[in-house]
């Protein structure tokens, strides 16, 4: 207890300095950890948008309908197989969809749309459609109504209650013809799937491209924890892979992957170069707080005061400067983490611009956990342990005699 | 019987090509109680001896014996549990603890040696008490005088129940006063509590003082007067 008194008295010793020490840990934990912050919500959002809220975290397909995605390899839906799928645990979720491509229009406009016959109650239960309606109503049951994506009905000029032509191929070389009428538009929070998407209700889908009892994914929600790679481990061994194909999202949209990766190695540099800025700031702290005090050291060991003392003093001294300084910075990164949690960063237009051009949405919500920050605060820790070093080994090294004569 | 002895003892610097012989054969014994100035022009020898004898420095050749041990044959970490247990320091600039007030800076020495909390506090304020500073327990050596830092120095030097003290030229920075003081606190704690005092210095007003006059020259012992 006197040896951590001590420690605390010899680091008011220079106050100016342990502030400044203290306020660089402070500010490098508030901008490593904001960074970070604000980069993996940002990833999380787009993994949310584009995973959670469509492609799902894992899908099952007929064998082969990944590399050529026609109807002609979409899967046929048995109990026996939902059953299995259902037994695998950290599955939350089973959404039957079929999808395909067709040609829509309206009036003198065409366009390729992307298909999907959904069940909306089994989707809604995955993600919050209320949220995206924009108008009408979202494929009530027997409904027979297409529900546009508002980019489609954008380019259409189409609002709900008129009408769009589907015209595409059917399962086995069918063809495929359909009229519908509008029976809401959806914002798909994602400028690509906005472009391109229309829904109906699985069965009438499945009437329109004639595959009765037929869809082409398999969609999975997991539950919150659940380890996906786990899942898709199981999934392989208990499904016959020479009829069902299971993928994760990260093998069905690599880009995805590979943009978060790309980008998040530049953060990571960022936080390193903070890193190292600390670690010559605390560095020097320590330095000084040594050199400054050697004859000091020298008369407390001609005294009777062990190498092992004087060294854990000077390594409290240490600890509890680099802690002081975290606690603070930890105490100013949560409100702020919280609050752009709550509040989402809303990027300018030239950013926005950009963001949406790759597909993604142009808010940006801080990822919000003490995982993060503490995790931050472990890294400059252990770093200000490793700098601890140079006091014990130059303790180690010290003649008190050598030390005393340094006046 | 001798609380200290010297045999032989030589310490040999070098300087470049140069070797300095600091010490040259120096033999002495000190017996308990007594009061002893060891006095010589600069770079005599005096505190070469005084390190040598504290366990501060190591001879180049000879022995130390204290208490019927050779210290010249510790390490470095027998010798500081050998000096926590049985020297007392007291050094020209005071070189108290600055961070710790004058009952820490006394207690904490009975701290290493692992003395318990209230035996501590019970000894440091009796020996601050002895040495006049009852009153300023408290207050950390920048708050103090220089002779009232020397007093603090001189309770540390105590609160280890040292079998001697060293004392290299303890009173160099002080005024006529507070060395007259701290000479008389000395004077009477040897009386009082037998305890051994083996001073180094130049100034008239401790050897004035002192019981015993060793006089050193050229690393040798030119005279030793008991008075």
């Amino acid at each position: 207890m006197m040896l951590i008194k001590l420690a605390w008295r010899n680091l008011w010793r220079n106050r100016k300095r342990s502030i400044i020490t203290l306020t660089s840990i402070a500010i490098a934990v508030l901008l490593a950890v904001s960074m970070r912050s604000m980069q993996l919500g940002m990833y999380d959002n787009m993994i949310k948008n584009v995973v959670g809220s469509y492609v799902g975290y894992i899908q099952i397909h007929g064998r082969g309908y990944w590399e050529e995605q026609t109807l002609d390899n979409a899967l046929q839906i048995t109990p026996q197989l939902r059953d299995k799928v259902q037994s695998i645990p950290g599955v939350k979720h089973l959404i039957e969809r079929i999808g395909t491509f067709s040609l829509g229009s309206r009036g003198d406009e065409t366009k390729g749309v992307m298909v999907s016959g959904i069940r909306m109650e089994d989707e809604r239960q995955m993600v919050d459609w209320d949220a995206r309606l924009l108008k009408g109503e979202l494929l009530p049951p027997g409904s027979e109504d297409i529900l546009l994506a508002k980019g489609v009905a954008r380019f259409f000029r189409a609002d709900v209650g008129d009408t769009i032509v589907l015209i595409g191929q059917g399962y086995h070389g069918m063809s495929a013809a359909g009229k519908f009428r509008v029976g809401g538009i959806v914002d798909m929070k994602n400028p690509k799937i906005n472009s391109v998407s229309v829904f109906l209700s699985l069965p009438v889908a499945q009437d329109y491209l004639s595959a009765k009892n037929v869809v082409t994914h398999l969609v999975i929600d997991k539950a919150e924890n659940a380890d996906e790679k786990q899942m898709l481990n199981r999934l392989t061994t208990a499904l016959d892979t020479s009829k069902y194909e299971v993928m994760g999202w990260r093998e069905m949209l690599p880009e995805l992957e590979q943009t978060i990766l790309a980008d998040s190695v530049g953060g990571l540099l960022m936080v390193f170069i903070l890193y190292m800025i600390i670690t010559f700031g605390i560095f020097g702290t320590v330095l000084m707080m040594t050199q400054e005090r050697i004859f000091e050291l020298g008369i407390m060991m001609a005294i009777g005061m062990k190498r092992l003392k004087l060294i854990l003093t000077l390594i409290y001294e240490t600890i509890i400067l680099t802690i002081l300084g975290l606690l603070i910075g930890i105490a100013l990164v949560l409100p702020i983490m919280y609050y752009y949690h709550v509040h989402p960063l809303q990027l300018g237009l030239d950013q926005a611009e950009v963001m949406e051009k790759f597909g993604f949405e142009a808010t940006v919500p801080f990822l919000f956990n003490l995982q993060l920050p503490l995790t931050h605060a472990l890294i400059i820790f252990i770093i200000s342990l490793v700098i601890a070093l140079y006091p014990v080994i130059r303790i180690w090294r010290l003649n008190p005699l050598e030390a005393m004569r340094s006046k | 019987m001798a609380v200290i002895t010297t045999k032989e003892i030589t310490k040999i610097y070098r300087q470049g090509d140069i070797e300095v012989h600091a010490l040259n054969g120096v033999s002495i014994q000190f017996e308990k109680g007594e009061f002893t100035a060891i006095v010589g022009p600069s770079g005599s020898g005096k505190t070469t001896l005084l390190n040598a004898i504290g366990g501060l420095d190591t001879p180049t050749s000879g022995s130390v014996v204290i208490d019927g041990q050779d210290i010249t044959r510790l390490n470095s970490n027998e010798l500081i549990d050998f000096r926590l247990n049985n020297i007392g320091f007291v050094f020209q600039a005071y070189n108290l603890i600055p961070v710790l007030t004058a009952e820490e800076n006394v207690s904490f020495i009975m701290l290493l040696q692992g003395v318990p909390a209230s035996k501590r506090k019970q000894r440091a304020c009796r020996l601050l008490e002895e040495v006049g500073l009852s009153e300023q327990l408290s207050r950390r050596p920048a708050q103090l005088s220089g002779g009232q830092q020397q007093r603090v120095a001189v309770a540390r030097a105590l609160a280890s129940k040292p079998k001697f003290v060293l004392a290299d030229e303890p009173t160099a920075n002080l005024d006529s006063k507070s060395t007259g003081n701290l000479l008389d606190i000395m004077a009477k704690l040897s009386q009082e509590e037998g305890m051994t005092f083996i001073f180094s210095t130049h100034d008239q007003r401790v050897i004035d003082r002192a019981k015993r006059i060793i006089t050193l020259e050229d690393g040798k012992i030119i005279s030793d007067v008991t008075v």
